[in-house]
This record gives C-alpha cells, structure tokens and sequence, in this order.
C-alpha cells in the first residue's frame, strides 16, 4: 500500500474543500446589490412602522390589544415558557414617550431607506425592529420575518456605500474624507469587500433554509399532495385580495399550481445555484411571491420575499440591468450582448460579440476593461459604467465551483477575443496610416499644382 | 487588503455558529412529534437557542402549512348602560385599512386561536401526572391573560360598556361541494362559533369531520358574493352566552378557572385540544 500517496490524495482533498470554503465566503464582492435590497428593506420597514403609526395605541402600551403586561408575560417565564425575545417596549407605557420613540424609529428607518450614516442607521433600524417584534407578539407574519433578517445582514456589508446619501456625501466631502479616519469608516467607498460576499452568502443561505422548511413542512399536509392547496388559499375570505375562486373550475390548473409550489419550495436551494437552474428558480419565485401579493392580500410579504430572491444576482448583472437604458446603444444586456465602443474617429468596434450561453457563468469575467485598448467609452461620465470598470478587475465571482480546466478554458477564450480585438486595431490602424499617407501625397500633389498654376499666372501678367 | 489565515478562521467559526442557528429552530418544528422534540436536534439547538430567540430566527418558516385551513375571527359583543350590543368582528378589512393593518389585526386573531387550550385540567389529571396538569393550566392561564387583554383593550376604546368576545371560525368550502354550487366565501354558513369547553369524554359522538370541510348548502337561497352576516348571529351570540358560559371571555380583571367539574371525566388524551375544535362542528352558527 502506497501511504504517502494516499496521504497526499487525502490532503489534497481537504484542500480542494479549504480552498472552496475560502473562495466562497472570502472573495471580495462588489456591494451593488446589497445597495438596491438595502432601498427594498428599507422603504418596506418604513412603511411598516408608518402604518403601525396610523394605529400606535392598538398595538404598543398598556392599552393596547397585547397589553404592555401580556406581552412581556408571553416571554418572561409567567406561563412557563420564558425566551430570550426581550425588548424595553414592555416597559414603556408613557403615550408621548411611545410617540416619541416612534418617530425616532421613523427617523432612523427613513435614514437606512436612503442610505444616510448606514453604517450607524442600518445596525439602529435593525435593533429598533427587533424590540417592536418581541413587543408586537400575536401580531407578525413572515413579512416581519424577512424584513427583519435581510436587515440584519445588510448592516453588515457596505451596503450604503452606493445607491445612497452617503455615496452622494463621499463624493462631495472628497478632500476631507481623504484625511478622516471616521469619515473613511462611515462613508465607505464602493468597492468590492469580503464584508459584502459574507453578508450576500448568509442572506443567500438563510432564504435556501427557509425555502426548504417551508416546502418540507408543506410536504408533511394532504393538501398540498391532492392538489388542492391553492384553493383552500384562494377560497380563504381573510387573506382573499382579489376573487379567484373562478379556479375553481379549472381542477389541472390549480392543482398544477400546487405541485410546483410545493417541489419548487422544496428544491429551491439546489436550483438557485446553478447558473442554468436559476432563473427558473427566481422566475418561479416571482410568479408565486407576486401572487401571494396580488390575490393573497400579503402584498408587503410578496414584494419583500422577491426583494429578498435579488439577492442571487449579481452585483455586476444589477448594475447592468440598471445602467441599461444608459448605454450608448440601449442595448448592453446583462448576459452576452455586444458592448459598443467608440473609436473616436466616429465608427465603432465591435468588442464583445459571444452570444455563447456557455459564457454566461462567466458573464462579467469575460469582459475586459476597455481601458486595456486604450479606447475611451462614449459615456465616461456614467458611475455605473466607472463602477464596471472597476469591476473587471474584481476576482471571478461565478457562483458554482469551476475545476481548473474551465477557467483555463474561460481564460483561453477571453484571451482569444482579445487577440481579435486587437487584431482588428491594428488593422483600422494601418488603414488610417495608408489614408493618411495617400492624403499627405495628395496634398503635396495639389500644392505643387497650386505653384505652377501661380507661375503661370505670374508669366502671363509680365508679358502683358 | 486580504485577510489573514487567524481571521479567516475566526470568522469561519462565527459563520458556523450562525448557520446552525439559522436551520436549527426549523428543523426542531420538522422533527417534533408526539414524543416531543427529536433529543439530538434539542441538545444541538440549546446552547444557541437565547441567540436564535433575540434575533427572531427561532421561526418554522411553515406558511400555509402543513394544510391551508380555515381563518380564525375574534367577535366583540359591546354592551352599553342601556343594554344595547352591537357586535364587531375583528379583523374587518373595511375598518382596518392599509392592507399590512388589517394583516396585524388578523395575525391578533389568528394567536388567540393558536395559544387556545381547554378549561381544565381535570382533576383526575393531577392524580395521574402533576406535571402535565400543571402545564395544562398554564397554558391554560396564557390563553386567558391574552383574551383578558383584548378585553381590556375593547373596554378602553369603548368607555363604559361591557365587553364580551368569543372565536369565531371561517370554514373554506371544500372543492367539490364549491363546483357543484358555488357559495360567497364571506357567507354566514361558513361561519361558525367555537365554544370555550371542557375536553369531552372517550366516545362522545360528535367527534366528526375535519373543519376545512362542510357539507354542501342545502336549503336556504344563498347570500350574493359580498354580502356580510346576518344580523341575527347576534342572537346566536347570546343564546351561545348563554348555554355555554365559558364562550365569552369573562369581565372581571381576574382570568378565572371555568367550572369544569360538573363536564369532565376522563379525557382522551389530555396533551392535545382536537376534541374541543371538532366538538364545535356540532355549533356551526346557522343563521
């Protein structure tokens, strides 16, 4: 038996495993689209705690629906069950002070929606929200839930360095920042962190977690096997928003409905990783969360659980979905488009061209960074566009694990586009040199020309 | 600038740490049974169980699960000095408005019903197992000090009345029964009254169908889509009051220990409340 060997095809093993683990949680990430779920998050716990405010003494203080007493009860052990769901609102009966609380809530909530001092109203937003959920016990649903959570994470990451007041203030308050330790921590630049990967990968994880639950406990009932758990939804008077009970008599549909509800729910933390397998994923996610919002009466819960499901594309994929309508030919898709640039002599390279759906994991690592041609973007005032530049100096970020024979193929091909890039410039190159040179003969020709027809003209005025 | 090997580690294990709590507190719902908690997943899930309590991620995540059933109502009767009453249902989606506000007043609902246990324990209970019974009465006791809340709370936007409320249940038609004759989903057949009783005794007859389903409407012309209940469900409420003076939560600060005595022998099976809620199939409020 060849021990050494074995010992190494051990250690390599655990390294392979090492090396994933490090890959995924450790690879800087750029925050874009923690930026956009943080205007999500934020402006759906804001109007949460508007509309608690339409009704404040119902739901907080001593004459409430949970009394102050009973809901600290619920927790501190009075009927046996005692948890660690505490919260100081138990203790606060005072109506203006309760006023007073809120409205800084409402403050606080509204500064993390636009992204103002996030590095200090995120993590405040995000602990205020829990002290109202242990102290509005009875009373939440899963939109608390997913609020709640995606909050905690984007408190986490960088997530208002962009899309937000502070990116606005980075920029304006430049000279000062540059000296500013504090001011460096609070408005930080928007570039890729491992800070942003962490709290991407954990969010991400935490939605597979409540997705397989969900589906595992929809998979111990009845109904959901029959087929006729979408219609003992629709058919519920509380939550009904819009009648469809006409579904009634469309048995295969409803009952469609239901089967892939259920094997979606279930199987969706294997299907969103791949990149084939995902937008089957996230476009299911859509159709049913949208649903629930539309017809279920849970339209808060809908849009933040899709909200949420944003967190499995990627930063460089949200910033081309948003930077669309802003590129030079409006048409710069996420997934393989041609990107257009000029040459500034007026007509335009073609640079990227591979529709090849084999390309897409690798979507933004194939793209190379147009300064390396040396050739200047029509456009170099878009920050979205300076922020992909940047990018493409990020690290690959692809979301499944590649061996190493297809990054040498993506490097290969990448390679190999850039020869043909190249090729072609210095072709156009060398027919301008050729245009140029036959100008420069032509007009050496016409000065000639001119010269003797002004001898010409000359002889002919001394003779007369 | 890249993080160093001591770092890595460090936040490896925090990483660690939070991920079983994320996917502990489901997977002990999924692996409770009759028997309780699965031992392996509640020794697993004790050290980090106060973190995953604070941070609001000891959920179940189980929506519209494991069976879509019927919504559960809470019905104010509010009498005034004159001995008038008018009757409101809560949640009311034309009186609680936005949506997210109406959710919350259902949510309130929908968590009496959860936590609802039984009057009891009987007494036999205390002889056989002391533990269980005392359980029993403090699961017991956390039902009413909720409901007296609610009271309360009705008592304070209704100065000087008396207040009295009851749960209320929304059946959903079943598939057939709809197909065959389509019925509004807010039609007062639908809704019945749950009665605040004593568990049964072994054999009682009216251990019947499970609430998702009612038998289809017979007789009476049915109610157009939209229509709300009939008045004289109200009627229904007093006569209930009356007969079963345990339905309505009662008036006074104190929660009382309904009289149970003169009503049980022996439950079936004192962990569980299923014989209440089928014993209310034999109450559905017909107006």
């Amino acid at each position: 038996m060849n021990l050494p060997a074995s010992a190494t095809s051990v250690r390599s093993f655990v390294s392979g495993y090492v090396q994933a683990w490090d890959w995924f949680w450790f690879t800087p990430r750029m925050p874009h689209t923690l930026g956009v779920l943080r205007v999500i998050a934020g402006v759906m716990l804001l109007y949460s705690h508007l509309v608690l405010a339409s009704d404040l003494s119902s739901f907080l203080g001593d004459s409430a629906w949970m009394s102050n007493e009973a809901a600290r009860q619920l927790h501190d052990g009075a009927f046996g069950f005692s948890d660690f769901g505490r919260s100081y609102l138990w203790h606060l009966s005072n109506p203006l002070l309760l006023w007073l609380h809120h409205g800084v809530t409402i403050l606080v909530t509204a500064s993390f929606a636009v992204g103002f001092m996030t590095r200090i109203t995120a993590p405040a937003a995000w602990f205020l929200q829990l002290m109202y959920l242990h102290r509005m016990t009875g009373t939440l649903f899963g939109f608390d839930q997913i609020v709640t959570y995606t909050t905690m994470y984007l408190m986490l990451a960088p997530s208002g360095s962009c899309f937000s007041v502070d990116a606005w203030l980075r920029e304006r308050w430049a000279a000062r920042r540059a000296d500013s330790r504090r001011l460096q921590f609070l408005l930080p630049e928007a570039t890729p962190s491992v800070a942003a990967n962490i709290a991407t990968r954990l969010l991400q994880l935490h939605l597979c977690t409540i997705y397989l639950f969900g589906g595992l406990a929809k998979a111990r009932g009845e109904l959901w096997w029959d087929g006729t758990a979408t219609w003992f939804s629709i058919g519920n008077y509380e939550y009904q928003s819009m009648d469809m009970t006409w579904l009634a008599n469309y048995p295969r549909l409803f009952s469609a409905m239901t089967h892939a509800t259920l094997f979606w729910e279930i199987f969706y933390c294997a299907l969103i990783w791949p990149r084939r397998s995902r937008p089957i994923a996230l476009a299911l996610a859509f159709a049913v969360h949208g649903g629930i919002a539309a017809f279920l009466g849970m339209i808060t819960f809908g849009l933040m659980m899709i909200g949420a499901n944003l967190i499995f594309i990627r930063p460089e994929q949200m910033l081309r979905l948003i930077s669309r309508g802003k590129t030079i030919e409006g048409q710069s898709d996420a997934l393989g488009d041609s990107s257009v640039t000029s040459t500034g002599a007026g007509d335009s390279v073609e640079v990227h061209d591979e529709g090849d759906a084999q390309d897409h994991e690798e979507e933004f690592d194939d793209d190379f960074s147009l300064d390396d041609l040396g050739i200047e973007e029509l456009e170099p005032d878009s920050n979205a566009s300076d922020i992909l530049k940047r990018a493409d100096s990020d690290a690959p970020d692809s979301e499944v694990l590649q061996d190493q024979s297809e990054r040498e193929a993506a490097l290969a091909r990448r390679e190999d586009r850039l020869r043909k890039a190249s090729k072609r410039l210095r072709e156009k190159k060398e027919q301008l040199n050729a245009n140029l040179e036959k100008y420069s003969e032509r007009v050496e020709r016409l000065k000639k020309r001119e010269a003797k027809i002004k001898k010409l003209v000359d002889r002919k005025r001394k003779k007369k | 600038m890249p993080l160093s090997a001591r770092v890595r580690i460090g936040l490896s294990v925090l990483i660690l740490a939070h991920l079983f709590a994320v996917v502990l507190p489901p997977l002990s719902f999924q692996t409770a049974g009759s028997l309780g908690q699965s031992p392996a997943v509640a020794t697993l899930l004790r050290p980090v169980e106060p973190y995953t309590q604070f941070l609001y991620i000891d959920r179940g995540y189980a929506f519209f699960a494991p069976d879509p059933g019927p919504s559960h109502l809470v019905q104010a009767a509010i009498t005034d000095g004159s001995g008038e009453t008018i009757e409101v249902t809560f949640p009311d989606r034309e009186k609680q408005w936005p949506r997210l506000l109406y959710h919350r007043y259902f949510m309130l609902t929908e968590f009496l019903d959860e936590i609802y246990f039984p009057p009891g324990p009987p007494p036999e209970l205390a002889e056989i197992d002391q533990a269980e019974a005392e359980l029993w009465e403090r699961q017991r006791s956390r039902y009413e000090h909720v409901r007296q809340s609610y009271i309360e709370h009705l008592k304070h936007v209704n100065p000087g009345k008396d207040v009295a409320i009851g749960r209320r249940e929304r059946l959903i038609p079943g598939i057939l029964e709809f197909q065959r004759e389509p019925i509004a989903l807010n039609d007062p057949r639908l809704l019945r009254i749950i009665p605040d009783v004593p568990v049964l005794l072994d054999g009682d007859e009216t251990l019947t169908a499970p609430p998702e389903t009612i038998p289809p409407p017979v007789g009476a012309a049915m109610e157009p889509a939209g229509t709300t209940m009939k008045r004289g469900t109200v009627a229904d409420v007093e006569k209930e009051k009356k007969n079963t003076q345990e339905d309505f939560g009662p008036e006074s600060d104190t929660p009382s220990q309904e009289s149970t005595e003169s009503e049980i022998g022996t439950p079936n099976d004192s962990k569980s409340k299923p014989e209440v809620a089928e014993e209310a199939e034999a109450e559905v409020a017909v107006p």
